[in-house]
């Protein structure tokens, strides 16, 4: 017995000897040792898989040019919950030299002095107001200060199947539409939708001509296309209460009114997620939606049929896009079962109306390496850059100089309609609203309130307006008391 | 105290000391130091800023424009937690009962069926709320499928249903009762036989002899499970964060899901603190009402 369990203990040993030769000579290690002598920037990004390798393109380009020149070298890591683990390491001392954030966090994040301002070095550079879109630059600044640049920026626009409006003309034309054109206005948009509505046998939708719902990441954002927004930033003021904002929820509403709210949450519970073949666009059972200029590569990966309509059906990815060199824009975009439109506003005044939104990098406060880090996201910056990951991302630019190579031969060809937007007047990004997380979370709350008809549009507003003011107000106090204290202990 | 008493606890010191250091450092200072972070505006990156109260006012009862008082989320999610745990714990609570009643009568396979029955607590929380989602799926789930299978033209909305979330979230707890039913499996066995026989010679029938034998002497063990379940409810987070994110419409929205968002989405770290102290005294009274019911419900075996 003893012998036994001698055997049995010396195998077990050895076995563990082993799983630890084999971790040590096969296990996971630092995939790029930086080379010596160059300044490590560390940099943080939300983005894994394809879009996490393209951006590690950009970080090699980087190091092997102007990183080599400079002495620096970036290491790029994909972190998850990027936001939160930024803020944790600032708070501890440790932060990455520039960190990927969203759009959301800047107000958020300078209000708590968690970033580097970086006026003073992005002007060095020569990046100035007039270098960006205004919706975009506007977007970067919170209180008169630069706080990020942006890595990659987008809008939203409405997507809709050409090959189902081919299909369901004549209904189209019955609600007085044109199916050889999407629709111009918020009612036109209604009476599309309407006539292109399919049930099936039990009286479920089974083919939603629009759906609010679907995908419903910019319904907080539905009062842009009524010419209102829910924040005043000047005033520092809700504005839930005013006409237009309760318009544009109303709107959304009717859809739940027409339809029901059990019906479409039930189509919303039989459709796919968003980045798989059953995502109701891509399936066909969604037929406008609001999307990004994003949607031309998921389509292409997810179901690239629909990105070759009448030719090029057996070419893959590249060779296609070589080949569509070759034509103009408009032969390009007739090859694609589906196309991009402005969201068609409420009022022709509102004309090119979007939400301008977009991922950010930032220097976070207390980084060790400032100056080197913003002379990567200066190099991010670049045109040439800037065109090259938006390329790759399929996102449209946020600088003022557009390239024709990057507006004719962009993986989407409906590239020109987003630059357009964010170049309109009334193109809107996230106002600078510090704490906006939690309107965000109370505003999906009372949107849900609204479509599901728990509550009427006004009193749904109202309450929100009343809690988020008082939120406000409270973080204001706050803010004031704590510069009151920071001005006792200094005196 | 001797020398060698002395040295004796210092030896027995540093063996416990990596379990109390841990204590100390990962548990007993964050406690302590979460209580103080009640009392202040803390957001991680600026210092924690006093303001007395102000956080437990503000959560409780600060008045609002239309009559109400303190933060009405904070209301919603604690109704909603209590909502949930007026259905969940007894509903746990007599299934894992029932359970194991059934699973201690002496039958062919039993081990096999203890095996079912406590298979569905290993798999992990994720995976079982991933899994659930489809089977409450409105179109394409295996329940409204059953449903209307039997003739129910119009199934609800399961999780998409303010009305029919929770009650579903309830339901789908009774998944996990395979801990329980092992301990109260664990109760069952410990139960006398000579008292079973001494019954069945008094003429006591099955009723009495589980009303007036079985459910007396595995007492403590349900009392246990009390407490337990009491805890387990009032702190459900991970299964309703992945199934309904708090939706719709905050129908199931717990109170830990609110304190996490003002802490980690909002920032507001003194705010989640007033919270987390809240918590801990409602789930310190409740445990302190059953503790003192138990005298009149609880007998153990040695008094």
């Amino acid at each position: 017995m003893g012998l036994l369990l001698r055997q049995l203990r010396n195998t077990l040993l050895g076995l563990f000897v082993l799983a630890a030769a084999v971790l040590l000579v096969f296990g996971p290690r630092r995939s790029t040792r930086p080379p010596a002598g160059r300044v490590v920037v560390t940099y943080w990004e939300k983005w894994t898989g394809t879009e996490g390798a393209q951006m590690q393109q950009i970080v090699d380009e980087f190091n092997n040019t102007v990183g080599r020149e400079k002495g620096i070298y970036v290491q790029y890591l994909s972190v998850s919950n990027v936001d939160r683990k930024t803020l944790v390491a600032t708070a501890a001392g440790v932060p990455p030299d520039v960190a990927g954030l969203w759009d959301a966090q800047i107000a958020q994040f300078a209000a708590m002095d968690a970033l580097e301002p970086l006026d003073e070095m992005a002007r060095a550079c020569g990046i100035t107001s007039d270098y960006y879109k205004p919706v975009y630059w506007k977007a970067c600044t919170y209180e008169g200060r630069l706080w990020g640049l942006i890595s990659t920026p987008w809008a939203v626009a409405l997507h809709y199947n050409k090959r189902i409006f081919q299909e369901k003309a004549e209904a189209i034309r019955k609600a007085g539409g044109d199916p050889s054109r999407p629709p111009r206005t918020i009612e036109e948009l209604d009476r599309y939708a309407e006539a292109l509505d399919e049930r099936d046998e039990m009286g479920r939708l089974k083919v939603a001509g629009y759906l609010p719902l679907e995908p419903g990441w910019f319904m907080v954002h539905t009062p842009f296309w009524f010419g209102a927004s829910i924040y005043d930033e000047h005033s520092q003021r809700f504005t839930l209460t005013d006409q237009r904002v309760i318009q544009a929820f109303q709107w959304l509403r009717s859809y739940s009114e027409r339809l029901g709210p059990k019906s479409m949450t039930d189509f919303r519970a039989g459709a796919g997620g968003f980045s798989g073949t059953l995502n109701p666009f891509l399936a066909g059972t969604l037929v406008m939606e609001q999307q990004g200029p994003w949607m031309a590569n998921y389509i292409e990966e997810q179901r690239p049929s629909m990105n070759r309509w009448k030719m090029f059906k057996d070419l893959k990815r590249n060779e296609k896009l070589a080949a569509e060199r070759k034509l103009s824009v408009e032969e390009r975009r007739a090859n694609y079962e589906w196309g991009a439109a402005p969201f068609p506003p409420s009022d022709p005044a509102y004309a090119g109306a979007t939400f301008a939104g977009f991922d950010v990098l930032v220097i976070p406060a207390g980084s060790k390496h400032k100056k080197e880090a913003f002379e990567f996201i200066a190099y991010v910056n670049r045109q040439e850059v800037m065109e090259k990951i938006c390329s790759l991302h399929c996102k449209n630019s946020c600088l003022t100089k557009v390239s024709d190579e990057f507006r004719n031969h962009h993986p989407n060809p409906y590239i020109e309609v987003f630059e357009n937007l964010v170049s309109s007047p009334n193109a809107r990004a996230i106002p600078p609203c510090p704490i906006w997380p939690e309107v965000v979370d109370e505003m999906n709350s009372t949107i849900q309130n609204i479509y599901l008809l728990n509550a009427t549009t006004e009193e749904a507003l109202r309450e929100a307006q009343e809690r988020l003011q008082q939120k406000l107000e409270k973080f204001k106090e706050r803010q004031a008391q704590r510069r009151r204290a920071l001005a006792d202990a200094r005196r | 105290m001797r020398a060698a008493e002395l040295r004796q606890l210092g030896k027995g010191m540093a063996f416990i000391s990596p379990w109390l250091i841990g204590f100390i450092v990962f548990t007993l200072l964050p406690v302590a130091m979460s209580l103080y972070y009640s009392f202040t505006d803390f957001a991680l990156l600026k210092g924690p800023l006093p303001v007395g109260l102000d956080n437990y006012r503000e959560l409780m009862w600060e008045p609002h424009p239309r009559g109400r008082f303190g933060d009405p989320h904070f209301w919603n999610s604690l109704k909603n937690t209590f909502y949930y745990a007026a259905m969940a714990l007894p509903a746990g609570m007599l299934v894992s009962l029932g359970l194991a009643l059934l699973l201690n009568v002496r039958l062919f396979g039993q081990a096999v069926y203890r095996t079912i029955i406590f298979l569905p607590s290993l798999v992990p929380a994720v995976a079982s709320a991933m899994l659930w989602m489809w089977l409450f799926n409105s179109k394409l789930g295996l329940i409204n499928a059953a449903l209307m299978s039997l003739g129910v033209k119009d199934p609800p909305g399961w999780l998409s249903d303010p009305r029919w979330a929770m009650p579903a979230l309830a339901f789908m707890s009774l998944w996990g009762v395979g801990h329980t039913v092992v301990i109260y499996l664990a109760g069952l066995q410990d139960v006398p036989t000579e008292l079973y026989e001494a019954a069945e010679i008094d003429g006591a029938g099955r009723w009495r002899r589980l009303w007036h034998v079985t459910l007396p002497m595995i007492s403590p063990v349900i009392f246990f499970n009390l407490i337990m379940a009491i805890i387990g409810t009032l702190q459900v987070f991970a299964v309703p964060m992945i199934m309904t994110g708090g939706g719709p419409a905050r129908a199931t929205q717990f109170y830990t899901m609110y304190l996490y968002d003002n802490a980690f989405s909002y920032l507001k770290m003194g705010y989640a603190s007033a919270m987390a102290w809240i918590q801990l005294l409602i789930i310190l009274a409740l445990t302190a009402v059953a503790f003192w019911s138990s005298r009149h419900w609880v007998h153990y075996q040695g008094k």
